[in-house]
Formats: structure tokens, C-alpha cells, sequence
């Protein structure tokens, strides 16, 4: 699924923000990455999702080497990811249920072919009764479980998290912990970024740590 | 914001400042573009009605020549007009009438010691109009001090300021849609700028750059036909003033106003059918103008 060799990222002409990074996960596995604030998980996120190329060094996601893609490539993989961030990144004139929707309009499905999928979809994260509200209208809790709805809505086969707890007390960031492993125990491969080694200690995933540039196995 | 079963909401907000400040300053240009239309018409049906008189039309022109008997020469000369294929009619002006036409050069003199011409107004045939070299040497041949005006220099004259006119018209209307254009494209990317939140999640999620461009569509589709519209309604509404206010405006600029709503059914035809254009232009300026910006801004982006 994720294979990295050598691998070292930078914005532009900065200093490598990541150094000789070596990483593998298959199809399936739960990996958790930690390390503390501006140690690079971001970026290194950033690179799984397509939106950093390599500086140095070899990088295979989904089977595709990262630095020969072309862009108009990008729709087509990025439709197999499902991001999930600590901001959310709703929008904010949509409604629950259309934020949600989102990735399936932009695939060209119709209303009728995905509109009981969504609602579902939000059953399962404990919506249903907020689908035509709009995200102001939602507590932090709330937002995370829609922005979770929505990157799985197109059954992504790897789901990338960026501090996903980051915004909610202990009890929701188990709940919101809990949908990741539901959906990991379905199949689909999981990488996700904290800074709250707690959350780690709650299961029987895999973690590395990033620091200094470099990764370890914890 | 949609229940479900309802109506999907746009995924870029509606009514961005971008959007309306773009609607006004289109709505100008339309306006612009309606009465560069409409003088182009005006322009080119007064060239054609002033060069149809002048084909319609000849002079002939007898010198007083001392000696000469007037009287006789005007008498010859209608007398070969009259019997030359291609002439309609010819009629002598009297001596006042000569005076009279000069009256704008010299004022209100006394001429009577003067040796004013006198003209002769031949009608032709425009269709089969007679053999001017002919009928010049014919008439020379008969009367002295004759010469005959066919207006050829007028005519050329005319033709040319009329090509020029149209000529400026036809810049007038290339320069408003390369400005729309650059307002289309500096619009379409500070409507970009402004939802570049909203761009960053629907690359995110997958969307095409063909998918996110087109959620603009309508938008910039409704802001071209409104703008069109309003200068189109605002381009008829001055014509209609001219052609109305006569005492306001001035005769002849009435006059133009006038001619260009009651005029002929082809020229009618010929302004409506270039004014119509306009909308149409505006909205597909809007529509593919906003398009190409954005799917160029998304690949720089990506």
C-alpha cells in the first residue's frame, strides 16, 4: 500500500523537513504516527495524500511511484484515499448530508444513486438527525464525525487521519478512535497522525515516531 | 442548505463580490457594445441612402460665357438630356435658385452683376444609367461653357468616410469584448482566490479540474446574460430617447434615433439581429473566458 525508500521532503528550495525515510505498511494494517508538534507528521501526510513529491528517494503509494505522476492522474488515486483533518475542512454553506456527499457528486453520481449510502453513513456516525444542518451549527465532535463520513463515503481503501482528536475531549476522541478501528477491522488500511500517545495505548496498531527528521518503530 | 430529497446547494457560494462588481461593469460594456451596433447600422444605412441620392442624380453646369446667349444653351442642353437613353427627367434651376445654393460660401451679397452658373438636375436611371463620356462630349459639342458632374468624387468620398466610420465602429466593438474578456479573467480568479478553500477540498476529495471549473458556470452564465441583457434594454432605451426627444437631442441626432427604430424592415432586421448578439456574446465571453482561467489557475495549482 505505502512503501518508502530513502525518502526526504522539503518546501521548495528549504531544508529537508524529512530525512532518509524508510516506511512500509500493507494493505489492512492500522499504523499510528507520533511525535510532537512541527516534527513533520503533517508533511509526511502530505506526501501520502499526493500533494508533496519526493525531494529524494523513492515513494510507492497505491501502487504508484509518487514522483512520475502526472496531474491529471491525481482525481483518479486521490478518489482511493479518504483524508480526514484536525480542522475538518467542511464547507461551511453546505449542508451535513452534502458535505458528506461531496466526493460522490464530484464522481458524477446522481442524488438517487447515493443518497441512501450518505444517510447511512451518517446512522453510522451518529448524525442522522443533523443531516440538513450547517457545519457552524455542529459541536467540534460533531464536524470530526462528518469529515470521517465523508472520507469514507467513497470506500477509500486507505484512510489517512491528521490529528483527527486534536479538537475533542477524551470521551469523543475514543468514539471518533473507535470509528477508525471499525473501519480498519472492515478492511480498509488506516494511517493515522497524533500527538496523543493515549489513543495508541487503546489498541493493537503499529506506531512509528518522527522526530528530527527521521522515523523510528515504537 | 438541503434536506434530503431537496434541491443540492452549489458548491462554490453564490454572489460573490467578484460576480456583481463583474455584472455592472459587463452591463456597461453590453450598453457600449449595443449603440457601437447601433452606429454601425446608422453609419452604414446614411452612406448607402447618401450614395443611392448620388447615383440618382447628375448636374450639368453652363458658364456664363460673354457673348453666349443662356437662355439658348439651357434650351439645347434639355434638349439632348431629354433625348438620352438613361435620363429620366432634367429640369433647369432659375437664375435665384443657382444663387440660393450659393448662399452657404458667400452669404447674402448681391450677385446680380455676378456670373452665377446655371444647373441643370438630371435624374437617371440607376439601373441603365446613360454613357457619361458620351453625353459629356455631346453636350460640348453643342453648348459652350457646359460641363456635367456625375458626384464620382463625392460618391468615392463618401464610400470611403463610410468605410471608415464602420471601420472605427468594428475597433469599438473588438476593443469592449477583449475588455470583457480581461474582466472575465481577472473575475474568475479572484473568484478562485476567494473560495480557495473550497478548491483545496474538492481536489482533495478527487473532483476533475473539468468538474470544479463547471460549478462556476452557472454563475458566470447568469452574470453574462444579465449584464447582456441590461445593456441590451439600456442600448434600445437610448435609441428610443433620440428617436423621441428631438427637441432635446438635436433634429438630426433625432433623426438617426428615429431612423433606427422605424427604419427600413432590412436595416431593422440587420440592428436587432447585431443587438441581440450582444447577450449572446456576453454570456458565452462569461462562460468560456471564466472556464479556460480556471482550469489554467487549477493546473498551476495542482
Amino acid at each position: 500500500m505505502i512503501e518508502l525508500e530513502s525518502v526526504a521532503l522539503r518546501y521548495e528550495a528549504g531544508p529537508d523537513i524529512l530525512k532518509d525515510v524508510n516506511f512500509k505498511m500493507k494493505a489492512g494494517e492500522l499504523c499510528f504516527l507520533t511525535g510532537p508538534s512541527g516534527a513533520g507528521k503533517s508533511t509526511f501526510l502530505r506526501l501520502l495524500f499526493f500533494a508533496l513529491r519526493p525531494a529524494r528517494g523513492r515513494a510507492r503509494i497505491l501502487g504508484r511511484d509518487v514522483a512520475s505522476l502526472k496531474a491529471r492522474e491525481l482525481p483518479l488515486l486521490r478518489r482511493k484515499l479518504g483524508v480526514v483533518f484536525q480542522d475538518f475542512r467542511l464547507l461551511d454553506h453546505l449542508s451535513v448530508f452534502e458535505n458528506v456527499a461531496l466526493p460522490l457528486r464530484a464522481m458524477g453520481q446522481t442524488r438517487e444513486a447515493y443518497e441512501r449510502d450518505v444517510l447511512d453513513l451518517l446512522d453510522w456516525v451518529g448524525l442522522k438527525g443533523r443531516t440538513a444542518d450547517l457545519p457552524d451549527t455542529l459541536s467540534g465532535g460533531e464536524k470530526q464525525r462528518v469529515a470521517i463520513a465523508r472520507a469514507v463515503v467513497t470506500k477509500p481503501e486507505l484512510i489517512l487521519a491528521d490529528e483527527p482528536t486534536g479538537n475533542v475531549d477524551p470521551a469523543l476522541a475514543r468514539r471518533l478512535l473507535h470509528l477508525f478501528l471499525q473501519l480498519n477491522k472492515q478492511g480498509t488500511t488506516v494511517f493515522l497522525a497524533t500527538h496523543d500517545e493515549s489513543l495508541i495505548a487503546q489498541t493493537k496498531g503499529r506506531a512509528i515516531h518522527l522526530e528530527g527528521g527521521t522515523l523510528r518503530d515504537l | 442548505m438541503a434536506q434530503p430529497g431537496s434541491k443540492l446547494s452549489p458548491i462554490f457560494p453564490k454572489g460573490a463580490a467578484p460576480l456583481r462588481a463583474l455584472t455592472v461593469t459587463m452591463a456597461v460594456m453590453c450598453y457600449l457594445a449595443c449603440l457601437a451596433i447601433g452606429a454601425l447600422v446608422l453609419v452604414d444605412r446614411a452612406a448607402e441612402a447618401w450614395s443611392q441620392g448620388i447615383a440618382r442624380e447628375v448636374t450639368v453646369q453652363i458658364r456664363e460665357i460673354s457673348g453666349g446667349n443662356m437662355e439658348k444653351s439651357l434650351t439645347t442642353a434639355l434638349a439632348i438630356l431629354k433625348t438620352t437613353p438613361g435620363v429620366l427627367d432634367a429640369k433647369a434651376l432659375d437664375r435665384q435658385e443657382g444663387i440660393k445654393l450659393l448662399e452657404p460660401w458667400l452669404g447674402k451679397i448681391s450677385m446680380d452683376e455676378l456670373p452665377v452658373p446655371r444647373l441643370i438636375r438630371v435624374s437617371v436611371d440607376e439601373q441603365a444609367p446613360p454613357d457619361y463620356p458620351a453625353l459629356e462630349r455631346s453636350l460640348q459639342a453643342e453648348v459652350k461653357g457646359i460641363s456635367l458632374d456625375t458626384h464620382r468624387r463625392w460618391q468615392a468620398e463618401l464610400a470611403r468616410m463610410g468605410r471608415a466610420l464602420s471601420l472605427l465602429a468594428s475597433l469599438v466593438l473588438a476593443l469592449i469584448t477583449l475588455a470583457s474578456v480581461m474582466l472575465v479573467v481577472f473575475a474568475a480568479r479572484s473568484v478562485l482566490e476567494a473560495n480557495r478553500s473550497v478548491v483545496e477540498v474538492l481536489e482533495l476529495i478527487g473532483a476533475e479540474h473539468k468538474f470544479i471549473s463547471r460549478q462556476n458556470d452557472s454563475q458566470f452564465l447568469a452574470t453574462g446574460l444579465l449584464a447582456g441583457f441590461a445593456g441590451l434594454i439600456a442600448g434600445i432605451a437610448t435609441f428610443a430617447g433620440l428617436g423621441f426627444s428631438g427637441g432635446v437631442a438635436g433634429d438630426s441626432v433625432a433623426a438617426a434615433g428615429r431612423s433606427l427604430l422605424f427604419a427600413p424592415a432590412d436595416v431593422e432586421l440587420r440592428l436587432w439581429a447585431g443587438m441581440l448578439l450582444v447577450p449572446l456574446a456576453a454570456t458565452l465571453i462569461a462562460l468560456w473566458t471564466s472556464r479556460i482561467t480556471l482550469i489554467r489557475m487549477l493546473r498551476q495549482h495542482t
